[in-house]
């Protein structure tokens, strides 16, 4: 069901959300057909590439983000205001998943990726690009960019696209929630989401 | 009577430089005139609150301490540190938006871009900032998105419910020591 504009509903009674909060495009972003190596470990990864499509499970949102780890200020945060989020949910909690792509696969190992999202959540994928070119392909599905800096006195510099993008079971980008949206800004989207799909 | 009234007048009026000479002497110093509870601290017109960081994911070589401050007089805040026992390095940054997308209308508000029509979502990323000015009388935020102390090279995951010191240098004050509370959110 595609989500055109911002819809206003009069919220009947019980404090049911009225409207997405985040941003939605009017042509909604197809990502469903990107592909991302899966270095998630659910005691199952042995080394071997795995393949992740963004799409949602039935019955679940995706939550996208492209971030790295040692990121001091914007991807914690983010990723806090989720797990708040989460937490008002009730029992919908459950049918949030995360899927962070790191935009610094080079100091971001699958172990180090792992270990930074088990913090946030347990449910998540952790998505580690092995080439330049397979980030710049998930990138560009979600109009997404990042950008590596290393510095002569050996620092490194990480610029990169801060929102985060809900997903669909179809693969598509139903709302997309910029820098500071916040744990009841995700919370209503993401009631709002799941009200529309039951 | 008036040599009388003139007289005490005088006499506070004396009384009054002598306190506000030494409250000047103060501002040189950390010593005297402060006074700490928990993540509030004030010396001599610096007003620091609500200090905290944000506890550590695992892996987490990076964190972030934010605050509000307020002075009385023109000041800024020129550097930070930290114990070696929380962090190898603490630096002032402000996070920004490196590259605004093509024909959106942006506004910045509070770190959260608006636009009716983004094409690309424009990166954001961090700069350092050698002098943080605050000027008389308004209040300067540290927060997420915007102004933090960056601290680099942890020590040791950033536990809840945890507190370290932050020594701020101020250009007028001088070292202002804080405390920050380890939190999921802002208090």
């Amino acid at each position: 069901m595609a989500l055109v504009g911002v819809v206003s509903l009069a919220a009947c009674g019980g404090g049911s959300p009225g409207a997405l909060k985040g941003i939605v495009r009017d042509d909604p972003l197809d990502v469903g057909s990107v592909a991302v190596t899966d270095v998630t470990d659910t005691g199952l990864y042995s080394g071997e590439d795995e393949q992740f499509s963004f799409r949602a499970r039935p019955g679940h949102l995706l939550v996208v983000y492209f971030g790295y780890t040692n990121c001091p200020d914007l991807c914690p945060t983010t990723l806090a205001e989720l797990r708040a989020a989460r937490r008002e949910l009730g029992s919908d909690a459950e049918r949030v998943d995360l899927a962070m792509v790191t935009v610094d696969p080079e100091r971001d190992t699958p172990e180090v990726l792992n270990g930074y999202l088990s913090s946030f959540t347990d449910r998540f994928n952790a998505l580690r690009p092995v080439s330049e070119p397979e980030l710049v392909a998930v990138e560009d599905a979600f109009l997404a960019s990042s950008t590596i800096v290393k510095n002569a006195d050996g620092t490194i510099e990480v610029g990169h696209s801060a929102n985060a993008y809900v997903v669909d079971e179809q693969g598509l980008v139903v709302v997309e929630w910029p820098f500071g949206h916040g744990k009841d800004g995700m919370a209503n989207d993401l009631e709002f989401l799941f009200d529309d799909m039951n | 009577m008036r040599t009388l009234i003139t007289r005490r007048y005088r006499n506070l009026i004396g009384a009054l430089a002598a306190l506000a000479v030494v409250s000047t002497l103060a501002a040189c110093g950390d010593e005297g005139d402060s006074s700490t509870d928990a993540t509030n601290t004030s010396t001599a017109g610096i007003a620091v609150s609500d200090v905290w960081a944000r506890n550590s994911p695992m892996m987490a070589t990076a964190g972030a301490a934010y605050m509000v401050i307020e002075t009385s007089t023109d000041d800024a805040l020129v550097g930070v540190a930290v114990d070696v026992s929380v962090a190898g390095k603490a630096e002032i940054h402000e996070t920004v938006m490196s590259e605004m997308p093509a024909g959106s209308d942006m506004t910045m508000n509070s770190g959260m871009p608006m636009g009716t029509d983004m094409s690309t979502s424009g990166e954001m990323t961090m700069r350092p900032v050698d002098r943080l000015e605050i000027a008389a009388g308004t209040r300067v935020e540290l927060m997420p998105g915007g102004y933090h102390v960056m601290l680099l090279d942890l020590a040791a995951p950033l536990e809840l419910g945890s507190n370290f010191d932050i020594v701020l240098t101020f250009e007028k004050a001088g070292d202002v020591t804080v405390t920050a509370e380890v939190r999921e959110e802002a208090p």
